[in-house]
């Protein structure tokens, strides 16, 4: 379709639903001073909705205006602030469709931008996406590309559960193309190698991409990548079908270890026919702990240490 | 004490008119070079300016007394000033020196000096509210007198956190005191598109809460209604003061200028100046001379770039 950066695409994804979907409201804090400018000159101030600073309400009104065949999309100005707005995203928003057994969707879009490596101190810069991770008929989007971010966007509104949609800003300039086929919901191989696949998501997603680049510039062709786009629910099969060829998994997250994408496959992995793998497949992940203000990067998963974790793993 | 005190009664520059002036002096110099350092690369943490507003900070922490609680806002730097923390102990925590008190951990507007009454506040707006509610719980329950002081924006009307906290602190007359810095705006939006008053004393007085407006320009009128609020708190009934100001520089060192059309403001703002009027109020006494406070802002400038080499230094 066209090349864009990361941030871009998410902006095209908005637009696109704004225009092909007449029923589809914004809301949020600072739009159309700020935020969405452009989007709130076209669409009115009807549909692209300037609140007080309040998510519970945001989120269960998004939830409210659902129920009368509406879809939403909240944005909330960091991820951390999905805290604040917990009880409208367990209680409000995912019961929904269970609740009344069917008869009400919720497509509902709550975007989550992670704003990471901008001194915003550990109430600023967490992930959050593993507080979620057992909420039933939640989805979990972490694009680690344009194209993920333009297409899980497009796809989370025509789900009948709503979405948490976990937006990178580390890799918001970050360029790619964004095909014509929609990719949502799909995990990717965005690196084809033969005898170790990286699997992650977001940020760590891109960081793989990059650990396979910078071998490949050295002449090999081993490392694959899957970004998964969608954590949940997860394509199991784009997963199990790379993990049965390369047969060594390396799994990558931001978040703590103790929950998310990682340990889950880790345990999903066990289905494969003994012997399948090679190796256990391993995990790297953020350290449990908080990401201080002064430096983040220390309790992070980095470049290097995926990449000696990849030349361990093969020797 | 009053501040009508007669110009006798002051040892010169330890009067209260002075401390007003040189805590406001302090914090508008130390913010004016953090935000220079951050934009020459020395440091790198976003600063949300309080000029303009610096009077609210200073005048409300000069009237507290030993023991008092305070919790700043993410813009209430001059409360860190006026509680005694030296510009030396603020900058160890924006560079990560071995004896930063905070470890640098939390972001540096939320710094924290827990022993000498500057709690840590939070980056969820309002989240600190009940926190500093519950400071005035302990103090009821100790009965010594003490108080908690919270500052908060007047976006913070939106959050449900701060009626919560007013239903309860109201019913339990906890002595709490309240201070909105209330400059009308909230990132790019005006009080105008969010609520029905900018005053929000409407919103707390049902509560229970015994509330003042006032000038937040004027040091001396924020003096006065502070030491009102704390002898009223400290009675059993909390306060709510509604600072009106302005804020006279960027939203924050990130963001930069984000309000539209509000060159006409500036200027009649400029002349309701915080400093600017102390100063003059000070001449006007025959306090100081225009030489003399000249002299003194050379000598915070410098003290100020030494603070910072001192940091520096240290790791
Ligand atoms: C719960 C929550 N939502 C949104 C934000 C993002 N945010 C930070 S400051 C701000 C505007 C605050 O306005 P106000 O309280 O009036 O303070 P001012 O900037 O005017 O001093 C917003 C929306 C946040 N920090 N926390
Ligand atoms: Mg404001």
């Amino acid at each position: 379709m066209a090349i864009l950066s990361y941030r871009d695409a998410v902006g095209r994804a908005l637009q696109d639903s704004m225009r092909e979907e007449p029923r589809l409201i914004i809301i949020g804090q600072n739009l159309a001073g700020h935020a969405l400018k452009q989007l709130a000159e076209t669409y009115g101030k009807e549909r692209v909705r300037d609140t007080s600073i309040s998510e519970s309400a945001m989120v269960g009104m998004a939830v409210g205006a659902a129920m009368k065949g509406w879809k939403a999309v909240v944005m909330i100005a960091y991820a951390d602030i999905a805290s604040v707005c917990h009880m409208a995203i367990v209680q409000s928003a995912a019961k929904l469709h269970y609740l009344t057994n069917g008869r009400l969707d919720c497509p509902v879009i709550i975007r989550l931008p992670i704003a990471r490596f901008r001194g915003h101190g550990p109430e600023g810069n967490e992930v959050g996406a593993s507080w979620f991770y057992n909420v039933p008929d939640l989805n979990i989007v972490m694009p680690g590309s344009a194209n993920e971010a333009y297409w899980n966007f497009r796809e989370a509104l025509q789900r009948p559960t709503p979405t948490l949609f976990f937006e990178d800003r580390s890799i918001h300039t970050r360029s790619g193309d964004v095909a014509e086929n929609s990719c949502g919901g799909k995990a990717q191989v965005t690196r084809f190698g033969e005898k170790l696949t990286i699997i992650a998501a977001g940020r760590a997603a891109a960081l793989a991409e990059d650990v396979a680049d910078e071998m490949a510039k050295e002449g090999s062709r081993a490392v694959e990548v899957v970004s998964l786009g969608c954590i949940k629910p997860l394509d199991k099969e784009t997963i199990f079908a790379s993990a049965a060829k390369t047969r060594r998994v390396l799994i990558v997250q931001d978040e703590p270890p103790l929950s998310g994408y990682a340990p889950y496959i880790c345990c999903l992995l066990d289905e494969l026919p003994a012997k399948q793998l090679k190796m256990a497949p391993r995990i790297i992940a953020g350290a449990d702990q908080y990401l201080p203000f002064w430096d983040e990067r220390p309790f992070l998963p980095s470049l290097e240490e995926v990449a000696a974790m990849v030349v361990a793993m093969m020797r | 004490m009053t501040s009508m005190q007669s110009a006798q009664d002051f040892d010169h520059q330890n009067g209260l008119e002075w401390r007003l002036y040189t805590g406001m002096l302090t914090t508008r110099l130390f913010e004016d070079a953090l935000i220079r350092w951050e934009h020459e690369g020395k440091i790198s943490a976003q600063t949300f300016p309080s000029k303009g507003q610096e009077a609210i900070a200073i005048g409300c922490c000069l009237a507290l007394e030993r023991g008092d609680a305070v919790i700043p806002s993410f813009r209430t730097r001059g409360a860190m000033v006026a509680m005694g923390i030296t510009i030396v102990e603020q900058l160890r925590e924006f560079v990560h020196s071995p004896l930063a008190a905070g470890g640098s951990r939390d972001a540096p507007h939320h710094a924290s000096w827990p022993e000498r009454g500057v709690m840590p506040g939070s980056t969820m707006i309002g989240g600190h509210l009940a926190m500093a509610a519950g400071l005035a719980l302990a103090m009821q329950l100790e009965q010594k007198g003490e108080v908690s002081l919270a500052f908060f924006g007047d976006g913070t009307l939106g959050s449900g956190d701060l009626h919560e906290t007013m239903h309860i602190a109201g019913m339990s007359r906890l002595p709490l005191i309240l201070v909105c810095e209330n400059n009308g705006w909230e990132m790019a939006t005006p009080w105008q598109k969010v609520r029905k008053t900018q005053s929000l004393i409407p919103y707390a007085e049902p509560f229970g809460f015994a509330t003042r407006s006032i000038d937040g320009n004027d040091a001396l009128e924020v003096y006065n209604a502070a030491r009102w609020a704390r002898a009223t708190a400290s009675n059993g009934q909390p306060v709510f003061l509604d600072c009106m100001t302005f804020r006279a520089g960027l939203y924050s060192s990130h963001f930069g200028e984000v309000r539209g059309n509000v060159e006409k403001d500036l200027a009649t703002w400029e002349q309701r100046d915080p400093l600017k009027r102390m100063a003059e109020w000070l001449m006007g006494h025959g306090l100081a001379s225009a030489e003399e406070l000249q002299r003194l802002t050379r000598q915070e400038e410098e003290g100020i770039e030494a603070a910072f080499n001192t940091v520096r230094s240290e790791g």
